[in-house]
């Protein structure tokens, strides 16, 4: 290929294909670009306004609606953009909508509970808007690289964002804690990346599995050692983002001493953007694309030439489609990333929900509660990674229903901590004795956290039931009964320390010492925690349209 | 042929990797001053760029075709700008450390736990 040729098939590649599925992001960049230069002493445009514009440009830019609706106008098949770094399929719009819908809504919670004041604004809208963008790489990444570099652009503004309030002792011990730990990780998870791209002789997903798959026996003999470690420095990054255990240090100490908004912004989106990593990565490595992958960033002119070297790629190709439907080579693989998830998962949610017990701070109580979700939310992982070979439909229900999972999360935690801050101003406290008695000066308020809190157990009738039933459902068909049982287990663990926090709030006496609480329903903020509990509610009810839109998200996820 | 007597190859270059990476894992593990941590990060994060532009290299792999092209080296390229901007904030993280409690001993940074 000549350099004519190359440069006009990136040209193609970028300009013709990518960009236009790269909307969503570009407006972001775009909004702090713009956010930057409001700051300037002519022109002086409050950066909540840029921000909110900014994001809800980019959620209409990412339009789930126009992909994952019934009658969608465009279907969302997977597509590789940007030479094969990113991939864009149904999966990447919904994470990119969860994402942005948190933020806008995000933002609108931060001006209602005032924690970056004026003087702030601009710079904290940039470090959530520059995180977010690195979330949504997260959540479209298809190569080694941009796993990385898309992990690191959502935790270097979340170190920053840790320790924003200035002058506060232990928020800069959170950010000192947090940013330590996180480039720790970072920089394991990077090491691990090296092993395995020089192992495999590429660091593009599907390159690799396809690598890996026709391997033959001695060379992989060799190399099993290197890449069982290189697996598992890998998935040290991964777990210090999702804050499985034993990389979950940092979760409690930050969420402590940072504002509530910011652990809000913490336990949604980051985590969110963790698990649609882990998706990626685990599925990417447990099966074998449909295509070689090099293809589709060709212009129409070259694509014949291509078409015939591919007819004899496939040809060449040590597997049949007949024998790759039974086994493909990846079971090894697939068996150590299962293993390895499932055991993460219930150790994560049983140590999130022991520990979450003895807790008095009640940001300190949900960054636990944190913890032990995302041991929830891990186990549709483990179990559509160990369905992948035998029946891919059903691997793609179990990602489905860590998607449902992750939509009702968002509305649970976001409307957690916009409580905890709304009553933060109010009574300066963030002790759970201090909540004591709430009901009789706000009971509107108690019951949207009461509401929150059967939720987060997965009792019946809120949402939280039916994202908790579907995660645990699907463990069925994986074979994973352990798991089952383990998390059947956990959620009778959970029922007491949510439920200590509703009884706290409804049947304790009032401690004598609080300041006066005056909440009101009937005020902006009240009305923002009543629209953001009002989906956990009707999700619970009346679920069909989100089951919808993630099952067109997982449809063509395993080819 | 021992190890060496070869001529300089891939595994050379791992081993000045992985001794850098074990380096700043060390590091990372006993130092008290939070600078000397950051140091650490950096090792390690060089000890990973070696390995990339080592296995990148057309002129130390007998076996082509697990050669990792420019993509190795690219991404150490990336990983130095990366580096750069994460020691920027963790720098300016530590120095908001050092107002509030005077020491930059992560040794002291006790108060919240649980």
């Amino acid at each position: 290929m000549s350099f004519q040729e190359l440069i006009a098939n990136l040209q193609y590649d970028t300009v013709d294909v990518s960009l236009s599925l790269f909307r969503p992001e570009l407006a972001i960049c775009a909004t702090i670009v713009v956010m930057l230069l409001a700051r300037l002493p002519r022109i002086r445009i409050d950066a909540f306004y840029v921000a909110l514009v900014g994001s809800a440009v980019a959620l209409w830019f990412a339009a789930p609606w126009r992909y994952l609706a019934a009658g969608a106008t465009e279907a969302a098949g997977p597509q590789e953009i940007f030479t094969g770094m990113l991939i864009f399929d149904g999966l990447t719009v919904y994470f990119r909508s969860v994402l942005l819908l948190f933020a806008v809504l995000f933002i609108v919670m931060t001006r209602l509970s005032g924690i970056p004041d004026r003087e702030d604004g601009a710079d904290f809208y940039t470090l959530i808007l520059g995180g977010t963008l690195g979330m949504c790489i997260m959540a479209s990444a298809n190569h080694l690289f941009t796993v990385f570099l898309g992990v690191e652009m959502a935790s270097v503004p979340s170190y920053a964002l840790a320790g924003m309030l200035k002058g506060r002792r232990q928020a800069s011990e959170a950010a000192l804690k947090y940013s330590v730990y996180g480039a720790g990780a970072a920089g394991v998870m990077l090491y691990g990346i090296s092993l395995l791209g020089g192992a495999l002789g590429s660091v593009h997903i599907p390159t690799m599995v396809t690598q890996l798959a026709s391997m033959p026996a001695e060379a992989l003999a060799e190399r099993q050692t290197v890449l069982m470690l290189g697996g598992l420095m890998t998935m040290v990054g991964l777990a210090f983002k999702l804050s499985a255990v034993p990389f979950h240090f940092w979760c409690p100490d930050v969420f402590e001493g940072a504002s509530a908004e910011v652990n809000a912004f913490l336990s949604v989106a980051s985590k969110a953007a963790a698990l649609a990593l882990l998706l990626r990565v685990a599925i990417g490595f447990g099966h074998l694309p449909q295509q070689p992958a090099v293809e589709n960033h060709v212009p129409p002119a070259a694509q014949a030439a291509v078409t015939a070297a591919q007819a004899t790629l496939v040809s060449d190709a040590p597997y049949s489609a007949q024998e790759k439907a039974n086994d493909d080579g990846l079971s090894p693989t697939r068996d150590y990333m299962v293993g390895i998830i499932a055991l993460i998962a219930a150790i994560t949610c049983t140590f999130g929900n022991l520990a979450a017990y003895a807790q008095t701070n009640i940001k300190r109580l949900f960054a636990y509660s944190t913890i032990a979700h995302a041991g929830y939310m891990m186990m549709p992982v483990a179990a559509a990674v160990a369905l992948l070979g035998r029946d891919p439909p059903m691997a793609e229900k179990c990602v489905a229903a860590l998607a449902f999972y992750v939509g009702v999360y968002l509305f649970m935690n976001l409307a957690a901590f916009a409580i905890i801050a709304f009553l933060r101003n109010a009574m300066r406290s963030e002790q759970i004795a201090d909540y004591a008695g709430l009901v009789r000066h706000s009971p509107g308020l108690v019951v949207c956290f009461s509401i929150i809190l059967i939720s987060l157990i997965g009792l019946p009738f809120f949402s939280g039931f039916i994202a908790k039933y579907w995660a645990f459902y699907v463990l069925v068909p994986a074979q994973l009964i352990w798991l089952l049982v383990v998390g059947g287990l956990n959620t009778a663990l959970s029922l007491f320390y949510y439920l200590r926090v509703i009884k706290t709030m409804t049947m304790d006496p009032e401690p004598a010492d609080r300041l006066p609480v005056d909440f009101s329903m009937i005020s902006a903020e009240g009305v923002y925690v009543a629209l953001v509990s009002l989906p956990i509610v009707v999700l619970g009810l009346w679920p069909d349209p989100l089951m919808r839109w993630v099952d067109a998200a997982c449809r063509q996820l395993v080819n | 042929m021992s190890f060496f007597s070869q001529p300089v190859g891939v595994s050379h270059f791992l081993v000045v990797g992985a001794v850098l990476f074990v380096s700043g894992v060390v590091c990372m593990a006993v130092k008290r001053n939070a600078l000397g941590v950051l140091m650490g990060i950096e090792l390690v994060l060089n000890g990973a760029n070696v390995n990339f532009v080592a296995f990148s290299s057309p002129f130390l792999r007998s076996d082509n075709a697990y050669a990792l092209g420019l993509d190795g080296q690219l991404i150490s390229l990336f990983v130095i700008v990366l580096a750069a901007a994460e020691a920027a904030v963790a720098l300016a993280i530590t120095l908001n450390f050092y107002n509030n409690h005077s020491t930059v001993d992560v040794d002291r940074a006790d108060e919240l736990k649980g």
